[in-house]
């Protein structure tokens, strides 16, 4: 094992080997930076260049541009505003509010340490966890995983607002993210719902032009209304001073790092749920790390936790994903799913070989994730105070730059027209959601997870009709979500208590 | 403001959700279920909240654990440069259908850094040149997008 563990470094530190991974970090560096171009599509359009590839050099590409997207998706969305990737929009709600109080350098310190920690996290639990993880898994059917969905609403719904309240529309803009999702053809009976005759919305609402609006307009109508720069009057030299701070939030937090790492390495694994859960659970659980509802009301208004959390979870959750990937063949995400095409492509079966006969390919997927990793923050580490400067230009020269971008990002997923449309419109109902004082989170992750939830809803239901509710984990998952949406409450009444009792 | 903000989200819901659950009724119960399962505990909250939009105490705002808009300007001055922001965004799409997306791009950031940020011919131009050389080098020679071209050249071809 440990030979093995050690050839599959040697593999990856081979000059061809490494030449591609750093031409493979070059590209996903930049696919991250800009919004709408998804690693997803990128490894797609990447994959017939490995043909010609040994396996380890292929993976070291493919895996190299993968695992660094979600990195630097991170410094578009706390810069701008702009999530430069479906993965990485959880992190807006803090690390672009700390931006815009002048705090842009902290904000990318704690976001690419804690990228690293997590990065490093999933790596071990896919060095770790091949042997034990096969029977988590396979206790894991369609009703878990319906729970499982449902669970995640619940912590974000309840965690993302104050008091009843604001709890109340949380679960609202949960349960519209839901409905959204039900947009479309549906899955089962092949019925178009809700498409209003329209060819374009057969296929479903696609995530990114939905997140771009909602998250990048409402700042684009800020930032014209303060007519100053992102960073306000903050001096420029104050901007980018503080990343040595953001690193030092990460072992501040360090155990909250942890947990969030360990949420996204777990959602990874689970087949289905996809990268963009793991950064609002991630969010989700540091919200929860606020011990009284005042410190909690920091959040969305630059807490550090915010940052850090999501961070951590969505570097983490590329080590888990590959776990199922690598071991039954079963791809956690759509980048997982075509990355398991690269498998075929190069003459390789996931499964029992891959953790026998070729093991030390399996472990240089470990060392690529660390390695590229460590580069691209060490890269961002020498670009940050560049970087963090950008928020110091004037508004009226990153406008019409940030409008260009978006909508790009949007015109990108489909090659349509119509995805800049669904852009605008979400853009709208982002502006009034804040106006309102509506949290965004739940739309997004109710969004995310409707077409799973129904899925699994529909098997649990057709397989065990009613009895599907009485399953242990099922249960355990329940009392859970139940727990999450008395938690706050309980809070609040000991906190009374407390104040009470020192009165 | 902001309560009349909620009222008004949560009576589209409200409308939304009415409309999802009485269209869901049609259909078989596989596709009906997840529609129906959603559609009406949503109508019920969006009713909670309109009443509660309406009829609540008009107490101290409740912040959600999100970016909050700017208040340290005059109201008027806000509904101003929102309706002028608005205006920018619309009117950029509206380009990128008449005039293709390349060109609507050029003449964007030009108009923005000309009319709104009152800069310098020459400044302009040459960020407007830099941009652009930007976007069609990586989306378009690069990355070989496919971008129509806008109505008018179709209209007048």
């Amino acid at each position: 094992m440990l030979d093995a563990f050690i050839q599959g470094l040697l593999l990856v530190l081979q000059w061809k080997a490494f030449a591609f991974m750093l031409l493979g970090i070059g590209v996903g560096f930049w696919v991250g930076l800009l919004p709408g171009l998804g690693g997803a599509t990128t490894l797609a359009l990447m994959l017939p260049f490995v043909y010609n590839m040994q396996p380890v050099e292929a993976f070291a590409f493919l895996l190299g541009m993968h695992s660094v997207v979600a990195t630097t998706g991170d410094v578009t969305s706390i810069l701008f505003g702009v999530p430069g990737e479906a993965t990485t929009a959880a992190i807006i709600l803090d690390g672009h509010a700390m931006a815009k109080k002048g705090e842009a350098g902290r904000a990318l310190g704690a976001a690419l340490a804690s990228s690293l920690v997590g990065a490093l996290i999933g790596a071990a639990a896919l060095a770790l966890a091949i042997p034990v993880v096969r029977p988590l898994v396979l206790t894991f059917g369609s009703p878990e995983l319906f729970m499982l969905a449902i669970v995640g609403l619940a912590f974000i719904a309840s965690l993302s607002a104050q008091g009843a309240r604001g709890m109340l529309r949380g679960f609202l803009a949960g349960g519209l993210g839901l409905f959204l999702a039900m947009v479309g053809q549906d899955p089962q009976a092949g019925i178009a719902r809700f498409t209003l005759d329209s060819l374009y919305l057969w296929q479903g609402l696609d995530l990114v032009p939905v997140l771009v609006g909602l998250f990048a307009i409402p700042e684009i109508l800020d930032l014209v209304v303060r007519g100053t720069s992102i960073a306000g009057d903050t001096p420029a030299g104050h901007i980018s001073h503080g990343a040595l701070q953001g690193v030092k939030d990460v072992f501040r937090h360090w155990w909250l790092t942890i947990r969030c790492a360990l949420i996204g390495t777990f959602v990874g694994i689970t087949p289905g749920l996809g990268g963009a859960v793991a950064q609002w659970m991630a969010y989700g659980h540091a919200t929860q790390s606020a011990r009284t509802p005042e410190e909690r009301k920091g959040f969305g208004q630059g807490d550090v936790r915010g940052v850090l959390g999501p961070g951590a979870a969505c570097n983490s959750k590329e080590g888990g994903a590959l776990i199922p990937t690598i071991a039954f063949g079963v791809p956690g995400s759509t980048s997982m799913a075509i990355l398991l095409g690269g498998f075929f492509l190069l003459g390789l079966v996931p499964g029992p070989d891959m953790l026998t006969k070729h093991l030390p390919v399996t472990f240089s997927l470990v060392w690529t994730i660390v390695l590229a990793n460590i580069i691209t923050v060490g890269l961002c580490f020498l670009l940050l105070n560049r970087l963090a400067a950008l928020t110091a230009v004037p508004g009226h020269l990153l406008v019409p730059v940030i409008l260009v971008l978006v909508f790009i990002g949007s015109y990108t997923t489909n090659s349509s027209y119509a995805d800049i449309l669904v852009t605008i419109i979400f853009g709208g109902v982002g502006y009034f959601m804040v106006l309102a004082g509506w949290p965004r989170a739940p739309l997004v992750l109710g969004l995310v997870l409707g077409k799973i939830a129904e899925n699994y809803l529909y098997i649990s239901v057709a397989r065990y009709e009613a009895a599907w509710l009485a399953r242990p984990v099922v249960l355990v998952l329940l009392a859970i979500a139940i727990g999450v949406v008395c938690y706050p409450a309980f809070q609040a009444w000991r906190a009374r208590a407390r104040a009470s009792a020192h009165a | 403001m902001h309560s009349r903000a909620s009222l008004a989200l949560a009576i589209a819901i409200m409308l939304l959700a009415g409309w999802g659950t009485i269209s869901a009724l049609d259909w078989p119960w596989k596709a009906k279920l997840f529609p129906l399962v959603i559609g009406i505990p949503l109508f019920c909250l969006a009713a909670a909240e309109a009443l509660w939009s309406a009829f609540g105490a008009r107490g101290e705002r409740q912040a959600a654990a999100d970016f909050q808009l700017s208040t340290d300007q005059p109201r008027e001055v806000i509904i101003r440069r929102t309706a002028l922001a608005v205006t920018w965004i619309i009117g950029f799409f509206v380009l990128i259908m008449l005039v293709g997306f390349p060109l609507a791009v050029a003449i964007l950031v030009f108009a923005y850094l000309k009319v709104q940020g009152k800069e310098g011919w020459l400044f302009s131009a040459v960020f407007t040149a830099v941009v652009w050389g930007c976007f069609y080098g990586l989306f378009d020679m690069l990355l070989h997008l496919p971008f129509p071209p806008g109505w008018l050249f179709t209209w007048f071809a």
